[in-house]
This record gives C-alpha cells, sequence and structure tokens, in this order.
C-alpha cells in the first residue's frame, strides 16, 4: 500500500466517522417525549379529521427526521374520539392521567375541542388546537389556537371581506345574508349582518336554516327574488353547494357569492361555484409557499392524501392550521427548552411564532392575536387567495362578474 | 354495591377511570330509562333523544342563564322531560293505530320538532350553551369526582326503578301490553294509565341523565345533543341486553360502551368500529331477544306453589268461582235463576256504515248458560267485543246490576268481573301458561296480589289440565290447549261473566267432550255464561236459554230445542227455501 493509497484510506476512514458522528448527534434518542390526542377517525367528522392526520404524521415524521424534540424522539399518541365530544373528554382524560403524555394536541373540531379543553384546565395543561371557531368561549389561559381568526372574526372578518368588495370593480350595495345555525357559522353570519350595515348596505334578505338542511328550494326562491349584489351564505360542507344547486334550477346565478365554511373540492368543482369567494389562512401558491417548509409540506400533504384516497388533496385552511399547530408547539419547546405547561404558556403568551401561515401571538383576549384570513376565489376550477393582495396568488385579482 | 362504586373516587384512580365509568353509567341509565316503557310495553321509542336533549337544555339553561346551582336543575331537568313525555303520551296513547313503527317515528318526529324549537328561541338560537363557569359542588377530590357519582346515582336509580317496575304489577301489566294490547286492556290492565306512567318515569330519568351530561361535555349544541345516536344507541345496547329484563340494558350498554372503547387507538379506529359493528350483528342475528332473553323465562321451581286441595283462595269481587266444588262435596252448584245479571238495551255497532248491531236487546241471567247463535256476519263477535269494552256502542246500553258498562274502558269492566275468551286464542305469546293466568288473577275482577293470583293461577291450570305446562309458553301448546289456557286465564280473573267465544271450533270429537265438560263445571261453581257457538248439538246440549242474532239482529230467544225450530232461526241459516 502506497503512502498516497494509506492516505486517502485515513481520509476516507475520517470522512465516515464524521459522518457517523454527525448522523448520530441529528438522530434524536431516549425517552420519546409523547404527544397526546384525538382525531374525529371514525364518525361523520371522519373526512376532514383524515386531513389533520396527516397533517400530524407528516410533522412527526420531519421532526423524527431531524433532532426530534430536545434530541428525543417523539411519539403521537393518536386515539379515535369517535366523532363525540364527550368520548373526545374521556379519551383526554386518559391521555393526560394513564398515557401521561408530555404535550396535548386538539381534537377536531369545535365540539371536541370544547371538552378536550376543560380537561386540559382542570389538569392545568397546555392545549394546542387547530380548528376551533368560536373565540369567545375559549376561555382557558393555557390553550392556543392556531387558526389565526383573532378574538372578534365576527367583525374584523366581514371587514375584510366588505374592503376587499369595496376595492373591485363593482362594489356591492345590497346583500342578501342566508347562514345555518350551526354554531361557529351562525355568530360570523350575524357578525357580518352588522358590518354590512354600519357600512351601509342595504339588507335585501336575511334568512336563517338549520344545519343539516337539505333542502334548498325555498332558500334559493328567496334569495333569487331578493337579486342582491353580494349574497353571504354561512354555510359550512355542502351547504354551499346545496343552495347553488337549488339556485341553477331556478336559472338563476348569484352575482357575488361567498360561502364561510364550505367543502372547498366540490365547491371549486362545480360548475355554479365559478367565482365563489370564500375565507382562508393558507393556500398552496405564493406567497405561502414561498418558505421551503411550506413548499415541501404542500408537496408531501398531496402524495399522502392522493395515497389516502382523498377526493380533494389541496393543502388549504385545515391542512395549514394543522400543521402549524405543532409548529407552534415546536418552537415553545424549543425555545424554553422544557416540556413544562406553565412555562411553555407564559413563552407563547409573550413570543410571536413564525409559521406555515404566517405569525401568529397569543397575546391577545383568550390568547387570540391577529385575524390572519385572507379572501380567496374559484378561478378556473382552483381557489386562489385573492385579497389582501399582497397575498393574492401570482397575477390573480378579485375578479366581480 | 351503590356506595361502593360511588366510593371509587375516594381510592383516587386516574381521572381518566372515572370519565370512563361515568360514560358507561351514563349509557346505562339512559338504556335502562329506555327501556322502562319501550322495552317493557313494547312502545319502541327513537324519541329518547328529545327527552335526554330536553333534560340536557333545562339543566344548561337554569344553570347558565338563571343562576340556578347545578344539583337543583337536575330534578328540574327530569320534570320538564317527564312533562313533555307525558304530554305527548297523553294524545298518542289514546290513538289504537299508532302503536309499532308509528309510534317510532312519532316519537323520532318530536325529537326534530323539539330541536327545531330549541335552536329557534332563546333556549339556544345557534351558538350552543357553554357550562364551563358553572359552579359542581365537589365530593371528593374534583369535580370529576361528583359528574362521576351523579352518573353513579342516576344509572343506580335507573336500574333499581326497571327492576322494581317489572316486578310490580305495573311492570306486569306492561309486558301484557307488549304482547298484546288489547287483550290486556280486557283482561283488567288499565293500559293507558300504565303507559303513560312508564313513559313518564322512562322521561324523567332520561331528563335527569341529559341534565348531568350537560356538565360532563361542557358546550351543549342542538346538533349534538338532538342527534340519531342516543336513540339509536339506546335500542341498540338495549335489545342486546334484552330489553324486557330490568337488567339487559345495563349490560348491553356496558358491553357497548366498553367494545366501542376498546378501539380508539389510531392504528385499529377504523378496523376497530367494524369489528365492534360485526359483533353486534352476530349477537343479535344469534340472540334476538338479547343475552337475557336466554335466562328470562320462568322456571317451575321459582314459583308459588299452588295451594292445597279444597282451600278456599278466590277473592272477593268474584264470589262465585270457588274452589268448593272441586273436592266432591259440590255444595257450590248452582243453576240458572231469572234475576237478570247482564241486561242489553236497544245496542247499536256500525263499522264504515255497516251495520253490526242494529239495536239488540236481551238479557243473560245469574247464573245459566246462555247460547248465543247466528250466522257468520251476524254480530255476535261485535256483541261480545262492545260486552267486554273492546268496542264502545253507537248506542245502547249494557247493565250491570244497573250500572251502564256502554262507555267504560275494558279494564273497568274486566274488574266488574266480566271476562272473555277469543275464537282464535289469544294468549301473550311471550309469557308462560303461569304468568298468563297470574295476570288474569291480578287484573280481573278478583285483583289478587302476585302471590294469591299465582296460586290460584296454578290452581286454574290444573283445572283445565296444563299444571304440569306451567312453565311452557303458548307457542309450544296445541289449539285445544290454547283454548283450555284461554279458559284458565277467564276464570283466574273471578269472573262473574265469562264469554266463551267460540270454544269449540277447531277442535276434536273429544275434544270437543272435554271442553264441554270443563264448561259445565264452570257453571256448577256458579259462573254465568255467555257460549258463542256453531256447533248446535253443542249449544242444545249445554244451555239454558238460546239467543239468535242475524243482521245484527235478535231474531229469536228462547229454550235451545224450541228456538232452532223457528223458521227464521233455519232461514238465517239455512235460507228460506228451508224454513
Amino acid at each position: 500500500m502506497t503512502l498516497r493509497h494509506r492516505g486517502f484510506l485515513s481520509a476516507t476512514a475520517g470522512m465516515l466517522v464524521l459522518a457517523l458522528v454527525a448522523s448520530t448527534s441529528a438522530a434524536p434518542s431516549g425517552q420519546p417525549i409523547r404527544v397526546g390526542g384525538t382525531l374525529a377517525l371514525t364518525g361523520p367528522l371522519a373526512a376532514t379529521s383524515l386531513v389533520h392526520k396527516i397533517a400530524g404524521e407528516i410533522f412527526v415524521e420531519q421532526l423524527n427526521k431531524k433532532n426530534g424534540l430536545l434530541g428525543r424522539p417523539v411519539e403521537w399518541v393518536l386515539l379515535d374520539d369517535q366523532s363525540k365530544p364527550d368520548l373526545a373528554r374521556t379519551l383526554y382524560e386518559k391521555l393526560i392521567t394513564v398515557d401521561k403524555v408530555d404535550l396535548l394536541i386538539g381534537p377536531y373540531a369545535t365540539g371536541a375541542i370544547m371538552s378536550a379543553m376543560a380537561v386540559a384546565q382542570r389538569h392545568d395543561k397546555a392545549l394546542f388546537h387547530h380548528t376551533f371557531g368560536i373565540p369567545h368561549l375559549a376561555k382557558y389561559e393555557r390553550q392556543f389556537p392556531t387558526w389565526a381568526i383573532g378574538p372578534e372574526p365576527a367583525r374584523t372578518f366581514p371587514n375584510l371581506l366588505f374592503d376587499a368588495l369595496a376595492a373591485s370593480a363593482k362594489p356591492p350595495k345590497t346583500v342578501a345574508i342566508v347562514t345555518s345555525k350551526f354554531p361557529s357559522v351562525h355568530f360570523m353570519s350575524v357578525g357580518a349582518r352588522e358590518v354590512a350595515a354600519k357600512r351601509g348596505l342595504r339588507e335585501a334578505l336575511y334568512l336563517e336554516f338549520e344545519f343539516g338542511n337539505r333542502d334548498f328550494g325555498a332558500i334559493a326562491a328567496r334569495v333569487r327574488d331578493a337579486n342582491p349584489d353580494f349574497l353571504w351564505m354561512g354555510a359550512i360542507g355542502l351547504e354551499g353547494n346545496g343552495l347553488l344547486e337549488a339556485l341553477k334550477k331556478l336559472d338563476y346565478t348569484p352575482k357575488i357569492h361567498f360561502y364561510l365554511y364550505p367543502a372547498p373540492g366540490p365547491l371549486a368543482l362545480a360548475p355554479e361555484g365559478k367565482y365563489a369567494l370564500s375565507t382562508t389562512v393558507f393556500e398552496e401558491h405564493p406567497p405561502f409557499t414561498a418558505s421551503p417548509v411550506a413548499a415541501e409540506y404542500v408537496k408531501l400533504f398531496r402524495e399522502r392524501a392522493a395515497k389516502a384516497g382523498m377526493p380533494y388533496q389541496s393543502a388549504d385552511t385545515q391542512a395549514g392550521s394543522s400543521y402549524a399547530a405543532w409548529q407552534i408547539m415546536e418552537a415553545a419547546v424549543t425555545a424554553t427548552k422544557s416540556l413544562d405547561d406553565k412555562t411553555l404558556a407564559q413563552w407563547l403568551r409573550s413570543n410571536r411564532v413564525d409559521t406555515i401561515i404566517g405569525k401568529v401571538r397569543f397575546d391577545g383576549p383568550n390568547n387570540y392575536g391577529d385575524d390572519l384570513s385572507k379572501i380567496k376565489q374559484v378561478q378556473d376550477g382552483k381557489w386562489v387567495v385573492v385579497w389582501p393582495k399582497e397575498f393574492a396568488a401570482p397575477g390573480a385579482r378579485l375578479i366581480v362578474p | 354495591m351503590g356506595l361502593a362504586l360511588a366510593a371509587i373516587p375516594a381510592l383516587r384512580p386516574p381521572a381518566f377511570v372515572e370519565s370512563f365509568l361515568y360514560l358507561v353509567f351514563h349509557w346505562i341509565a339512559l338504556a335502562t330509562s329506555w327501556t322502562i316503557l319501550s322495552g317493557f310495553s313494547g312502545y319502541f321509542s327513537f324519541g329518547h333523544g328529545a327527552f335526554f336533549g330536553a333534560g340536557m337544555y333545562t339543566a344548561a339553561t337554569l344553570a347558565v342563564t338563571f343562576g340556578v346551582p347545578f344539583l337543583w336543575t337536575l330534578p328540574a331537568a327530569g320534570v320538564v322531560a317527564a312533562l313533555l313525555g307525558v304530554g305527548i303520551g297523553a294524545v298518542v296513547f289514546r290513538v289504537r293505530r299508532l302503536r309499532g313503527e308509528l309510534f317510532a317515528l312519532l316519537t323520532l318526529a318530536v325529537t326534530f320538532v323539539l330541536a327545531t324549537i330549541v335552536l329557534n328561541t332563546r333556549i339556544d338560537g345557534g351558538p350552543g350553551v357553554f357550562l364551563a363557569a358553572v359552579a359542581i359542588p365537589r365530593i371528593f377530590a374534583s369535580a370529576a369526582s361528583t359528574i362521576y357519582v351523579m352518573g353513579v346515582a342516576v344509572a343506580l336509580a335507573a336500574v333499581g326503578a326497571a327492576w322494581i317496575v317489572q316486578g310490580a304489577r305495573l311492570g306486569r301489566g306492561l309486558f301484557a301490553i307488549a304482547d298484546d294490547e288489547d287483550v290486556a286492556e280486557v283482561l283488567g290492565v288499565p293500559t293507558y294509565r300504565f303507559k303513560l306512567v312508564a313513559f313518564g318515569l322512562s322521561c324523567f330519568l332520561a331528563g335527569v341523565v341529559g341534565g348531568i351530561h350537560a356538565i360532563f361535555v361542557t358546550y351543549v349544541t342542538v346538533a349534538e345533543t338532538f342527534s340519531i345516536t342516543v336513540p339509536l344507541y339506546v335500542v341498540l345496547m338495549s335489545v342486546l341486553g334484552g330489553a324486557r329484563h330490568w337488567l339487559g340494558p345495563a349490560v348491553g350498554a356496558t358491553f357497548v360502551t366498553v367494545l366501542t372503547y376498546a378501539f380508539v387507538g389510531g392504528e385499529w379506529a377504523v378496523v376497530g368500529r367494524a369489528v365492534v359493528g360485526l359483533t353486534l350483528i352476530a349477537v343479535i342475528l344469534f340472540l334476538p331477544q338479547g343475552l337475557f332473553g336466554l335466562i328470562g323465562r320462568r322456571r317451575p321451581g321459582r314459583s308459588v306453589p299452588a295451594p292445597p286441595a279444597g282451600e278456599r283462595t278466590v277473592a272477593a269481587g268474584s264470589g262465585l268461582l270457588s274452589e268448593a266444588a272441586t273436592d266432591g262435596s259440590a255444595t257450590a252448584q248452582r243453576g240458572p235463576t231469572s234475576r237478570p245479571l247482564v241486561r242489553c238495551e236497544g245496542v247499536r255497532k256500525a263499522f264504515h256504515g255497516v251495520q253490526a248491531l242494529a239495536g239488540v236487546d236481551f238479557e243473560i241471567r245469574e247464573g245459566e248458560i246462555l247460547g248465543l247463535v247466528g250466522p257468520n256476519g251476524s254480530g255476535k263477535s261485535t256483541l261480545v267485543n262492545v260486552i267486554s269494552g273492546y268496542y264502545r256502542p253507537d248506542a245502547g246500553r249494557i247493565l250491570l246490576d244497573g250500572r251502564d258498562l256502554a262507555h267504560q274502558p275494558g279494564h273497568r269492566i274486566a274488574g266488574l268481573g266480566i271476562a272473555r275468551t277469543y275464537q282464535i286464542p289469544r294468549p301473550f305469546p311471550r309469557l308462560t301458561l303461569l304468568d298468563n293466568v297470574t295476570l288474569a288473577g291480578m287484573f280481573g275482577g278478583a285483583a289478587l296480589d302476585g302471590g294469591q293470583a299465582e296460586r290460584e293461577a296454578r290452581r286454574w291450570l290444573d283445572f283445565v289440565g296444563l299444571a304440569d305446562r306451567a312453565s311452557a309458553l303458548p307457542t309450544e301448546l296445541n289449539l285445544h290447549q290454547r283454548k283450555f289456557l284461554e279458559l284458565a286465564r277467564a276464570l283466574a280473573s273471578g269472573p262473574r261473566l265469562v264469554l266463551l267465544d267460540e270454544v269449540l271450533s277447531g277442535l276434536t270429537p273429544a275434544e270437543i267432550g272435554e271442553a264441554l265438560a270443563l264448561v259445565r263445571e264452570i257453571r256448577r261453581r256458579g259462573a254465568t255464561i255467555l257460549f258463542i257457538e256453531h256447533i248446535m248439538r253443542a249449544v242444545v246440549d249445554l244451555t239454558d236459554r238460546v239467543v239468535v242474532l242475524n243482521h245484527g239482529q235478535l231474531i229469536a230467544e228462547g229454550r235451545p230445542r224450541d228456538v232452532i225450530r223457528q223458521p227464521e232461526v233455519v232461514a238465517a241459516y239455512l235460507g228460506k227455501a228451508y224454513a
């Protein structure tokens, strides 16, 4: 063996050792940090819960591929609350008192979060949650909502929407507000009604219907007769599609139409959903995907969603908020180097956290900060953000037919 | 046991244990409360969510809006739910056609109506009711322990209530209603009152359960509260455990809750739910009467023995049918008298324009066997139904000791000492022979207590030759045995008048002879008998007098051999060419 050869081998061995050392130091080790939570893996909310399951799995895998949390691997103890708030409550009791998880992440959706929050409060645990829709009910000081809609979304969001419409080519003068009486929807619609009145829009129609309604024929007739410049549909899930189909049967196309919490896929893909407006905090286009983290997440999410057979595979508000909840948890633990709930809560209430949905803060009423909502619109069969302008998809602007 | 369960928090288990056990007791209470009406009486309600929800919103509204201390809201929750149930029952139970699936659909509709009212009024209005700020008195260390103890208490109350009801007159009556409500009424069971009481109790318990659950979930919304989940689960749990047993729903609720909880792990959630569903399907397929259906039938060894022969035990109210003659002394033998026991005056009844009874006048004399004959469609069975209270006459009077029975409910008429059998036997199919006959003793004219009635029932089963089949079900009997069972049931009620509706039809000649001997024996003991029959030879042999109906009118009356020769009677049976 020549000196040259020996030198090459030594260098190679040295690099190998360095690589091994480097890889050893990056891999998390020790007792896993256990994050407990429930999702509606079965039952009526299972379809949307799958979004949160995929988001959480992606985040935990990414975390463990890096250095975990505090150098320890992270284990997600996920239980199925079967879409039942009472079972969610019991399972959070189990996670805290039997499984003794280190951290808590929230269930889906508002009812289950309320139940989980009460349990977390009894045990002084911090709760990170992603889809809570009624901020004024979130009284616990250690609950941290990711879905950044601010403490008064019923005031701030309608103003954002009417700002967007006022800046459009045809600012509406009349409004029809039609709303489901689903709790997290109803109060927003009531707020929109008040804001519209304050801004001088004439109310052509105000109509409430019960959640679960399937027959929109009569409602559609009232909307057609009112013929408003702008239709606010306080819809959740497929209610928006139901109204549009009923309007189509009456040969009526609403002028400017907005849907609060629609099923995004069906509404975007329906022909009558053209130019429909809605709210969002995250969409899979720049500037949201400008960060490598968001871009990578969107890519992975689409892959997993396709693999799971989800009909609509875009990462939007639910997927964005869900991922952000984990980011917030990671940020607090990393910054404080602690798993202590009190320490985490104190840090979060005095620091902003950079997430894929933007910078979030928790120093306002009920730990809510800024309303990061945006206005999106169906254009060419896809949702794109159109307002505020700085968040609009490249080349996109609010289209008013 | 109750104290032991309630004391679990003193052992300071993990909070989860209390929370999980609370859910078990919650479903036990809810399923058991459902079974008190629906399981026992067969009135399947899909509206239990309405009464549960009424309790939930009552407690939530009183505590949040009016600041009422939480514990005080619970009785109010029960009372509101009970009033709602009784109000609905008071209307629905009067309508004979609202049984079975119609009752189930109606109660389901009540749930939707109530949900709409709650959602569109200030009770909720849309945003839901949040109870986080409601103070809960602390038992043991935490508020969660208090909720658990309340759950245990209401579950024990529900199971205890079901146990008491099942063993009481109320329960016996409800089981009879479940099997054949019309027969139960004519046998003396106050069906309307019993259903109403059971419904009220069932709803009261559901309301209290709802009140407690409001504080458990903290946030009460219309969508969650009035969802179809509650009625579906309680029905499933009750049927699984055995809806006709006081402990069945508790077993079913425990089974389902534990099984549901067993598969909450994220990896197995969907598979687990499928396993739960398949298990339930399998149990329902192979145990249609539920787990307690296997042990629900009474065995002879547990029963009260028959009294020794010769002992007189038939209570006041009957006064006639006694054991006296069975020992051969025949001291109680009676014959016909001229004193009318029942007098029908101008009795009319029409069905959709068809005049079934067109002003019938006749009397049944005390101690006689009166034959009632006539061709098919002449109105014989209608007349029996009118006398026994199954139908109310359109006009006319039916006097018993001068008291008009025409508009009395069937159970009151039974209580006055009128019993009947059916042309096609209608025993309660899911009750043993002994229970069938015991019921008659408890609710008929005899009005005996349970023990006495059972002793009498054994005596009458012995009388008709069915003593050794006391623990059998009626479906195990042949036709003539079922006819004799009906006789025993009629006799056990201590009747003054027995209406025998074609008791001989379908019997073999040997069985007819046996039946005639029994009828003679019944009369020998002092009962008055209205004997409806087509077999004229038996009528002639057996009866003291005969009345003949044709087209709803009385066409002949008198001694049997005279009457059957009358041209009108011959014409009615054979046509005018033979008259």
